[in-house]
């Protein structure tokens, strides 16, 4: 390795030190300007488009994370949205139920005191017409009873009866059947 | 500043040493010496200008170019294919250099860390194809050169690069920070100071300046002879031990040293755009200070 740098050294003070390395103007110019043009293709033809490329797919990749957030979102509203609509019309659904409940019970009670007046008003008028046709029968007993005691009177007795001697036989035996 | 003088200077004496190592185990095999410059297979003809290191930077650089026509042909929003991988790759060298950069610095200067990465790599590899550096012509005067050699086994090549880099790292400094925070970074007082002690600091961070401006100055130096030394080691020491055995045995004392360097191909292509990275980001995030 001495040998070497020292052989390197004396090469170099005898020849100079860039010669010494083969550096001279054609070779580093067509070095230099191979490197610029390799540079500048693989700016334009490599990493352009492939830099454009990443760009866009990260911001297609931002855009369809933003668009996944937003639809999250919205989702998120529309089952909230949803399940305000089930709670609300559960709730309407509930008080339907027990306006009807309440609205049948107190329908099934106006019927059945409705009910319960119209047989009231039938016995009523049963009671009445009982009433009215045993008075009848009562008046007819009465008057066929007064004309039977008359009758019998008259022909036990052998005598006409006047309308008073009647009169007074009917009361004293309708009287005396009564009590 | 000064730790960085330190390390440029031991990776360069490293660099020397690979390059030394290789030179003298060919040596010892009595082997053929692999020069330290480049030569022209075209010698005494209007292509003399032409050299066998630039034949390999033409095959690695057409090789990418293919790669990237194929990849960008029809280019998908679903990727497949030759597309996959070039998006692959560019994407986790985006990544890597924002992670250095910053945003806004990596939108502006990615293509050339990427090139230069992907160009270094390429040029690298192909250098280790068989019959590069092993190939060899005799011409009418009886001198022997070889046909293909590594590309960045050749300081022009490297010097090229380094130098571009240096070219745009003014460029880019001084469009991101303006001259002023230019000038400021490397020659102004840094922290606050009164009286005496700011006269004094104020020369201090001047002369320090003057370290640092010569510190700029070999940056590309060192960027050149780290790769290229690096690389040509590589093949000084891969064709050494090739010659320490028969010739039907050449393969396998190079056979471990293959699979370094394949590992040193990539790591010297990662050192050579890293440190151009952290040389920027260090002169372009200072200007947030000022």
């Amino acid at each position: 390795m001495i040998t070497f740098i020292a052989a390197a050294g004396t090469e170099a003070a005898e020849q100079g030190f860039l010669e010494t390395f083969g550096v001279n103007w054609p070779f580093f110019i067509a070095q230099l300007v191979n490197f610029i043009i390799v540079l500048i293709v693989l700016k334009k033809f490599a990493f352009k488009p492939i830099q454009e490329l990443l760009e866009q797919r990260r911001n297609r990749i931002a855009e369809g994370e933003e668009k996944l957030k937003r639809i999250e979102q919205e989702l998120a509203e529309s089952e909230q949205r949803s399940q305000e609509a089930i709670d609300k019309a559960n709730a309407d659904a509930a008080r339907l139920i027990t306006e009807a409940k309440e609205s049948a019970a107190s329908l099934s009670e106006k019927k059945a005191q409705e009910a319960v007046a119209s047989a009231q008003t039938i016995l009523a008028k049963a009671e009445e017409a009982a009433v009215a046709e045993r008075k009848t029968m009562q008046t007819e007993l009465k008057k066929e009873f007064g004309r039977l005691v008359t009758n019998t009177t008259a022909n036990v007795t052998g005598k006409v009866l006047t309308d008073d001697d009647q009169k007074r036989i009917n009361e004293e035996a309708l009287a005396s059947v009564e009590s | 500043m000064t730790s960085f003088l330190s390390s440029s200077t031991f990776k360069f004496s490293l660099s020397l040493a690979i390059l030394a190592l290789g030179t003298g185990a060919a040596s010892a095999a009595g082997g053929h010496q692999l020069p330290l410059y480049p030569e022209s297979p075209f010698q005494g003809t209007p292509f003399s200008w032409i050299s066998n290191s630039m034949i390999m930077v033409w095959m690695g650089a057409g090789l990418i170019i293919l790669f990237c026509r194929a990849a960008t042909k029809k280019m998908a929003l679903v990727p497949a294919g030759f597309q996959n991988f070039a998006e692959w790759l560019v994407e986790s060298l985006y990544d890597f250099f924002a992670g250095i950069l910053g945003d806004h610095l990596v939108k502006r200067t990615f293509w050339f860390f990427g090139a230069t990465f992907m160009l270094i790599l390429t040029v690298n590899y192909l250098a280790l194809i068989p019959g590069v550096g092993t190939i060899y012509q005799e011409d009418s005067s009886g001198h022997i050169k070889g046909l293909l050699r590594g590309g960045n086994a050749d300081l022009n090549m490297t010097a090229a690069m380094a130098i571009t880099f240096f070219i745009l790292w003014i460029f880019w400094s001084f469009s991101e920070i303006g001259a002023k925070n230019f000038f400021a970074h490397i020659f102004a007082s840094k922290g606050s100071f009164t009286g005496i002690m700011k006269v004094g600091m104020a020369i201090m961070f001047f002369l320090v300046g003057i370290l640092e401006v010569v510190s700029i100055f070999i940056r590309p130096v060192a960027l050149s002879f780290r790769l290229f030394g690096n690389i040509y080691g590589g093949e000084q020491t891969l064709e050494g031990l090739m010659a320490l055995v028969p010739s039907y045995l050449a393969f396998l004392p190079a056979l471990p040293f293959y699979f370094m360097e394949l590992l040193v191909g990539l790591v010297q292509a990662l050192v050579f755009t890293l440190l151009c990275a952290v040389f920027l980001k260090l002169m372009c995030d200072h200007g947030d200070e000022h």
